[in-house]
């Protein structure tokens, strides 16, 4: 298999409203800082994949009108949706485009601009003769679900309210996030308003407009242009049951994750998760969802997380730092918040993360996340 | 950097080992699994698998066509998707299958099942294709997919008289090919030429009629059992154009011409001396159809469509792999022919262009 | 600095989803208060909502099996905020409480609303029972909540 890296990462700033930029002018800023982060011109970019959610904006084949604004016209362009993991997934499909030889360089942009579309009607596009009848939304499904792994492995609302509170203070490092929130206490997220029991608000990802972008290179282009490339080691992705009522258990058996997990470890040479990987970027989008992660990952066993987030395991001078950048909780453009995840994991290899930079990172974990129960997992190295 | 990589001696063949598809036809009562589940089923029986011998699933469909967000979920479970890594290209089928073949090639699997589907008779189609115009500077213009093919059909016709006869011809004879397998009456020339105009000045029955479809292709990196002619896919190339037409030089389609140059050079050939026995183009008005022979320098000695092409009828997003399948069909039942042409195109007036070139394998 | 200019463009669009044979089936039975899984003859799980196959097994579904309008709660939550009706295109008004149901007879659970929303009177494995509205029409929304049996 041919080596592949990603040699530039860009983003444009996450907020809940970016009227200062069109759809375009997101897509332009981040593609545009990602070609030069990778020290290329556009005119260097062979093949181009756009990542987004297009019925949050009511819109059809969005790419066609997004491309250019990619550097895309006249180039080869395609558009990768699969729900939450779009963003990751259109990441594996440039890494599979540019191992298969038939692009040297490969550009992958992921947008969502929730401020221009209907969020909410889109998210309720489901099954109509199952799904619509009942007014659930992402909020209300997941809410269900960590009912039952509260239930199953202890875990409390406290120990869930400290993810919310280490995304947000981590994000205060993180120049591009939405949520920057230095001083936020466990208190005030238990205080925060209820949404659906026993999620409240600084439980929940935000809803945010931006564009995220990274280039992916061949081994040649990836070892002239990249000090310290991110290389990809193994990626993965598992898809599941259409329905949610169809997997019992969800964030408790998330078999999908596991399975992506372990198919990617072992490519990977990963051995103990916690312990081989230095930094990790996984897709929660709520503050339950990070805890079901470290047991799916593997970062302890069933049963564990709460005692991870409370010994402060995960934070960022723990032993592995989670979302250094904040995470989905602190910024969630859909489409481009898989992308994101990878881009972070790759800017910490690169060692250009700046105040969210943790020390000496050679192997970085990067997850998708979408549609209740589909999974996505990237491992990066500092070596091939 | 180099756009494409020297053609590579050692790299993987890909072979296509089975298609399957159900219509075209105006309006299919099943809903889109069934749809899709039926596809699929023709084409591993077609291949002689089963699914455990897919490793993974490239799926093609629009979530604003099909009323579903992320509408992959609504297949996951046909195409066999569950606890496997499915990418869903959200463009022709064409180009699903062009992805599918890099996934292959890229080493990660040894075979992939790819399916599109489109049901075009679930909403009002043309309406739709306003949602994917520039929402700033077209959309509010009510600017659609056939008011573009208006608008270049009617540039191409601007310094050519005869080319409303010529194109009514065209479309009489793809749609008496295609009668047995369509869902378009076949009619005469006149019949055509008396059709209502749709988008000056192309006549509703100059237009492939848009209905219900899927399709299913399976490609590997093993060849197909002895006993048929095996297929090859043996070069690819795609490309996107500026949206907007009127930034483009619209009497040409200079992106198939790209897509074209990059897929033999894909297959290690020049676009000149790329003899193409049969060429499948996915082409929904006759216009398009001499934009695709100009843009790829076919002439007579290149069989077109021997089937009718689209102009029987096709479904959105299925049109290109449906070629891919007539493609394979073709030099699999025909011992003249050595290579095909398959080609799909998406957007308005063909901004996204895909070509895969097929070769026989013995 | 100028104001950004907002070019607002109203979207209505209108889809015919085709239900599918089981759907189809299964809908006709709850005009008649019935509901009906399909089972898997190699997992022998019992799906809800039928469909045409099992998605473990690749298996077509074609058995039948008779499921209660009762089961056990395996989930749940109370909405405290709106919430879009995606059938009435209106915001479900907060609080309401919805569950995880698994009727008794199969194997996947229903989402479905619950009479209850009061999160001290809720916890898994709670019995629950359908409440039908008076003249079924064939859809999901026929059952208007699950009240808990106590």
């Amino acid at each position: 298999m041919r080596r592949v890296a990603i040699i530039g990462t860009g983003q444009t700033d996450y907020a809940s409203n970016r009227s200062d930029a069109s759809q375009p002018e997101l897509v332009r800023e981040a593609a545009k800082a990602a070609i030069a982060d990778a020290g290329l011109r556009p005119q260097q970019i062979d093949a181009m994949l756009i990542s987004n959610m297009e019925l949050f904006e009511g819109r059809a084949l969005p790419e066609l009108w997004l491309g250019e604004a990619a550097f895309a016209a006249g180039k080869p362009c395609l558009k990768v949706a699969t729900g939450g993991t779009s963003g990751t997934s259109a990441c594996i499909a440039g890494f599979h485009q540019v191992a298969s030889g038939l692009f040297d360089v490969v550009l992958v942009v992921g947008l969502e601009k929730h401020s221009e579309g209907q969020t909410q009607t889109g998210m309720a596009l489901t099954d109509p003769f199952w799904d619509r009848a009942v007014a659930a939304g992402a909020l209300g499904n997941f809410a269900l679900s960590i009912s039952q792994y509260m239930a199953a492995r202890g875990v409390t609302e406290r120990q869930a309210a400290m993810v919310a509170v280490k995304a947000r203070r981590n994000a205060a490092r993180n120049p591009h996030a939405h949520l920057k929130m230095p001083a936020l206490t466990v208190d005030e997220v238990l205080g925060s308003r209820p949404l659906a029991h026993p999620v409240r608000l600084l439980d929940m990802c935000p809803q945010s407009d931006g564009a995220c972008a990274i280039v992916i290179a061949a081994e040649e282009p990836a070892r002239r242009l990249c000090p310290r490339p991110a290389w990809i080691k193994a990626s993965a992705t598992r898809h599941e049951q259409p329905y949610i009522g169809d997997i019992d258990r969800r964030l408790v058996t998330m078999r999908t994750l596991r399975d992506a997990a372990r198919n990617a470890y072992a490519r990977a040479g990963i051995r103990d998760p916690l312990h081989d990987f230095d930094v990790a970027e996984i897709y929660e989008p709520v503050s339950y969802a990070e805890l079901a992660w470290y047991e799916a990952l593997g970062f302890c066993g069933d049963g564990e997380a709460g005692r991870l987030i409370e010994d402060g395991v995960t934070t960022m001078d723990g032993e592995l730092p989670v979302n250094p950048s904040g995470g989905v909780l602190s910024s969630n453009p859909v489409g481009a918040s898989g992308v994101i995840r990878v881009a972070e994991a790759a800017l910490q290899i690169h060692g250009r993360g700046g105040e969210r930079q943790v020390d000496g990172v050679r192997t970085a974990l990067a997850t998708g996340y979408g549609v209740y129960a589909w999974a996505d997992v990237v491992v990066l190295g500092a070596q091939p | 950097m180099s756009e494409m990589n020297a053609p590579n001696g050692d790299r993987r063949p890909i072979f296509i080992v089975g298609v399957g598809e159900t219509g075209p036809v105006a309006q299919d009562p099943r809903s889109i699994p069934e749809m899709v589940l039926a596809a699929v089923d023709k084409a591993l029986a077609d291949a002689g698998m089963g699914h455990d011998d897919i490793d993974a699933i490239v799926t093609a469909s629009i979530d604003l066509f099909d009323g579903l967000t992320a509408s992959n979920i609504a297949v996951t479970e046909v195409v066999g998707a569950v606890m496997k890594p499915e990418t869903r290209i959200a463009a022709d089928g064409l180009a699903a299958a062009i992805h599918a073949a890099c996934e292959l090639r890229s080493e990660a699997y040894q075979t992939v099942l790819v399916a599109a589907h489109g049901k075009a008779s679930m909403s009002d189609f043309r309406s739709l294709t306003r949602w994917a115009m520039d929402p700033i500077h077209l959309q509010p213009l009510d600017a659609d997919f056939l008011v573009c093919a208006g608008l270049q059909a009617s540039a191409m016709a601007a310094a050519d008289g005869g080319a409303q006869r010529r194109w009514a011809e065209l479309a009489a004879r793809r749609r008496s090919s295609a009668a047995p397998g369509g869902f378009a009456a076949a009619l005469p020339a006149e019949a055509v030429l008396a059709s209502p105009v749709v988008a000056a000045p192309l006549r509703e029955a100059m237009c492939a009629p848009l209905g219900d479809g899927a399709a299913a292709v399976v490609l590997s990196v093993r060849p197909p059992a002895p006993g048929r002619r095996s297929v090859r896919l043996a070069g690819m190339g795609y490309d996107l154009e500026a949206h907007a037409i009127g930034d483009r030089e619209l009497t040409r389609w200079e992106g198939l011409g790209r897509a074209l140059r990059r897929a033999c050079a894909d297959a290690g050939i020049t676009s000149e001396e790329a003899a193409i026995d049969l060429a499948e183009p996915s082409c929904l008005y006759p216009h398009e159809e001499e934009l695709f022979r100009d843009a790829c320098g076919i002439g007579g000695e290149t069989v077109i469509s021997p089937d009718g092409g689209l102009f029987g009828g096709t479904a959105p997003v299925v049109a290109g792999l449906s070629r891919l399948i007539a493609a394979t069909r073709g030099l699999r039942g025909n011992a003249r022919y050595r290579r095909a042409l398959a080609h799909g195109a998406w957007g308005p007036a063909g901004q996204g262009q895909a070509v895969a070139l097929l070769e026989a394998a013995d | 600095m100028n104001e950004a200019i907002l070019v607002p463009i109203e979207m209505a669009v209108t889809w015919r989803y085709a239900s599918g044979a089981a759907m189809e089936r299964f809908c006709s039975g709850l005009m008649e208060r019935r509901i009906e899984a399909l089972r898997c003859g190699v997992c022998r799980r019992s799906y809800l909502p039928p469909r045409p196959i099992c998605g473990n097994c690749h298996a077509p579904l074609s058995e039948w099996v008779s499921v209660a309008d009762e089961g056990r709660l395996e989930a749940w939550t109370v909405l405290q905020v709106p919430m879009l009706d995606a059938r009435t295109g209106d915001m479900r008004e907060a609080p309401y409480g919805m569950g995880l149901i698994q009727l008794d007879g199969a194997d996947t659970t229903i989402n479905h609303y619950l009479a209850e929303s009061d999160p001290a009177r809720l916890s898994i494995g709670l019995r629950v029972r359908a409440v039908w509205r008076p003249e079924p029409r064939g859809a999901m929304d026929d059952i208007v909540h699950f009240e808990v049996l106590r």
